[in-house]
């Protein structure tokens, strides 16, 4: 048994060779933060703006984002969590209900500026009246043009579309400037994009994929057969590139190559696209419903603490500096929308003027809550990429799409 | 007197033996102590835990649960999980005819020295030192519509009118993938299988060849039968790697077209680390672990030594 007991210990010494930045604990002074990957710059430059004027260290540690939910579960059960972690905020609630996150509520209350926090960070944040997710980074979908492909179209390159249809057309004219020229852009194979720019057509049709707080999945609708019709028609028109079917996310950026019209993308992105294509001029837009009205996805991190965490001060520290006007001045300039209401105006002051348009998106968006998220939406063979995919794609949608209202509504029965 | 001192001898003879012996066979144990070590800590402990795993309802997060035989009931009326081994089944025989039907001969071809042998042998050895992953992700820029090689050389050349997604239909994505799996793997068989041909006698060739046998007579009647073990070790490797695939099919395809691709380890990764169902994915891996068994054990039993059995 003790023989058993020291090798185990030596392959556990062992594995901490392998992996040394899952396996370290954070130490007292330096505060370990887990960030997912493709969310910019934004933690790191606060990191380092935090470390240049505190005593205490902040390190970030970015990991896939497709493997970002397992991995954190995997390090919570074998004791390796880091303290804290930049969590999407969609999966608080899968964290919270398994009992894996610190209660924040009585912290979370006494910040002066609590009412002012985004309210959609604090809905997925809360469980069973109890807060365990704090808002940390906030991002909207929004529908981005490119300007020079529009004026060479023969369409106003200031005016993007507020229409269904008229997103159809100026796709169909982009599209019809040949080459390698399409007029749309879409991840076909991805769940967790399409619940990012496909459900705000959905939203703004007046439609929802889940309802009851997540209990009953809505496919089979009129609105999300509506929206299917819309991106089956421009993919039968020839506008969307073959390659967008098996997209599982890598070339989400596609409108960063010059050649595709209109895309949706993310806050975080317009930032990206400044910065490091600055040939690429565009303009951003709300996502429109089929007549009008828009939506959007509100989505993010939110900040948790993994349960018995050591340096819970720490966090609180570090979150007060995000906080404040310095830090949200700071956010915002690498990407990350205000996550305070009160202060937005002047955070955002001296930004670029397509931020406002991803501001607007918070009061339009959404959030979608369930607690078995990752499951049956961000999986590549769960049921919503696989019903979102054979609906658009396949030849028959409507059976796609019942299909994918069973399969979806099964998991969440049985998770239950 | 004689007759009882006769037996005592030899007791008193064969009790150093019987020591030496004892410590002989001490010594050897000590000197298999390290592996056994290794295969108990790797191998036995792990499958133990599994199987224990197995009996419980042991989600990612929380507390397991113990319910006796509860995932392997489930297991039975799991259509995923009989889908994907079917589908797993398919592709193993695909591939292993595949690699095999590419494999020997390329072996055939660097059997024996003559000029080049070395060159090409390191050649179609090279892709087996790339990792699978890396190897799948080669190919996924390779087969990407836009920026790949394929789709645009088909345009290019005049077969597709215009640029097709390969891995967009179940037919040509599953093709795709068995032409990176042999590209990456025949090179290896190759080389076991050369070994095996250069195992073969010259003078049984000769004789062969004396007696006015033809190439593919002394294929089917000398080299074959004489290739029966290397043989049996190439089939078990390639069905057992082809049994167990994941990487090419989660990095190429994700499972796609349509779940079509989904293999058996691909169902217990989601099984055990998106919905975090470790029991149950556990009970899956003992249901595979029992099913690569019986392969190996008929394959064993197919190709064994027929002499030895007589």
């Amino acid at each position: 048994m003790h023989s058993l007991k020291s090798l185990l210990v030596a392959a556990t010494a062992l594995a901490g060779l392998v992996l040394p930045t899952l396996a370290l604990p954070a130490s007292a002074e330096t505060l370990t933060i887990w960030s997912r990957s493709g969310q910019g710059d934004t933690l790191e430059a606060v990191a380092k703006a935090y470390d240049d004027t505190h005593a205490d260290k902040v390190s970030i540690v970015t990991l896939p984002v497709d493997e970002f939910v397992q991995k954190y579960a995997t390090a919570i059960a074998a004791g390796t969590a880091p303290d804290a972690v930049s969590l999407d905020l969609i999966h608080t609630p899968a964290f919270a209900q398994a009992g894996q996150l610190e209660d924040l509520t009585d912290w979370a209350k006494s910040l002066p500026y609590f009412e002012a926090l985004s309210p959609a960070h604090l809905s997925v944040g809360t469980y069973h009246g109890r807060i365990y997710g704090l808002p940390l980074t906030t991002e909207t979908s929004v529908l981005a043009w490119n300007k020079d492909l529009f004026a060479r179209a023969g369409l106003d390159p200031e005016k993007g579309p507020k229409t269904w249809a008229e997103w159809k057309a100026d796709a169909a004219k982009v599209t019809a400037l040949g080459g390698d020229s399409r007029g749309f852009y879409f991840s076909g194979a991805c769940g967790g994009c399409f619940i990012f720019t496909f459900t705000p057509l959905i939203w703004a049709s007046g439609g929802d994929i889940l309802a009851d707080e997540g209990a009953k999945a809505t496919l089979d609708t009129p609105q999300l057969r509506g929206a299917v019709d819309f991106y089956r028609s421009l993919v039968a028109g020839g506008m969307v590139p073959a390659s967008a079917r098996t997209d599982t996310g890598p070339d989400f950026l596609s409108i960063v190559g010059g050649r595709i019209g209109l895309q949706s993308i993310g806050a975080s992105q317009i930032g990206v696209l400044i910065n490091k294509y600055p040939n690429v001029h565009f303009g951003v837009t709300l996502i429109p419903g089929p007549d009008g009205g828009t939506s959007s996805f509100v989505g993010g991190n939110n900040i948790v603490v993994t349960k018995g965490a050591k340096s819970v001060k720490a966090v609180e520290a570090f979150m007060a500096y995000v906080y404040s006007l310095e830090g949200q001045r700071l956010m915002v300039s690498h990407g990350s929308l205000p996550a305070r209401s009160d202060i937005a105006a002047e955070a955002m002051k001296g930004q670029d003027p397509r931020y406002d348009v991803a501001v607007a998106a918070i009061k339009v968006g959404r959030t979608p809550y369930s607690p078995v998220f990752n499951d049956i939406i961000n999986s590549p063979n769960g049921p919503w990429a696989q019903m979102v995919n054979a609906a658009i794609f396949g030849s028959d949608p409507a059976a796609a799409i019942k299909d994918g209202q069973a399969r979806m509504q099964d998991i969440i029965d049985a998770a239950r | 007197m004689s007759v009882t001192s006769l037996p005592t001898a030899a007791v008193a003879a064969s009790r150093p033996k019987g020591r030496r012996r004892r410590r002989r066979d001490l010594v050897g144990l000590l000197y298999v102590l390290p592996a056994m070590a290794l295969v108990l800590v790797f191998f036995i402990v792990p499958i133990g835990m599994t199987a224990w795993m197995s009996l419980h309802n042991w989600p990612l997060l929380g507390l397991p649960r113990f319910i006796g035989l509860r995932n392997y009931e489930r297991l039975w009326s799991d259509a995923g999980f009989w889908a994907s081994l079917r589908f797993t089944l398919v592709y193993t025989g695909v591939a292993t005819v595949a690699i095999f039907a590419v494999a020997f001969p390329l072996a055939l071809l660097v059997e024996k020295p003559r000029p080049l042998a070395s060159l090409l042998r390191t050649a179609f050895f090279l892709p087996v030192v790339v990792g699978f992953a890396t190897a799948a992700l080669l190919w996924v820029w390779l087969l990407n519509t836009d920026s790949g090689l394929f789709s645009p050389a088909l345009q290019a050349l005049g077969i597709t009118p215009q640029r097709i997604n390969i891995l967009g239909t179940f037919d040509t994505a599953f093709a795709a993938i068995v032409a990176m799996v042999v590209w990456k793997v025949a090179g290896f068989t190759m080389i076991l299988l050369m070994t095996g041909l250069q195992g073969i006698p010259a003078d049984i060739v000769e004789a062969a060849r004396i007696d006015h046998a033809g190439p593919l007579q002394r294929f089917r009647f000398i080299t074959l039968p004489l290739m029966r073990r290397t043989l049996g070790l190439a089939l078990i490797l390639c069905i057992t790697g082809s049994m167990l695939a994941f990487d090419q099919f989660y990095i190429m395809v994700a499972g796609g077209p349509g779940n079509q691709t989904l293999t058996a380890v691909y169902w217990i990764f989601n099984q055990s680390f998106v919905s975090f169902r470790l029991g149950y994915g556990a009970a899956l891996s003992i249901v595979l672990l029992a099913i690569l068994l019986v392969l190996s054990l008929g394959q064993l039993w197919l190709l064994r030594d027929r002499e030895d059995a007589r």
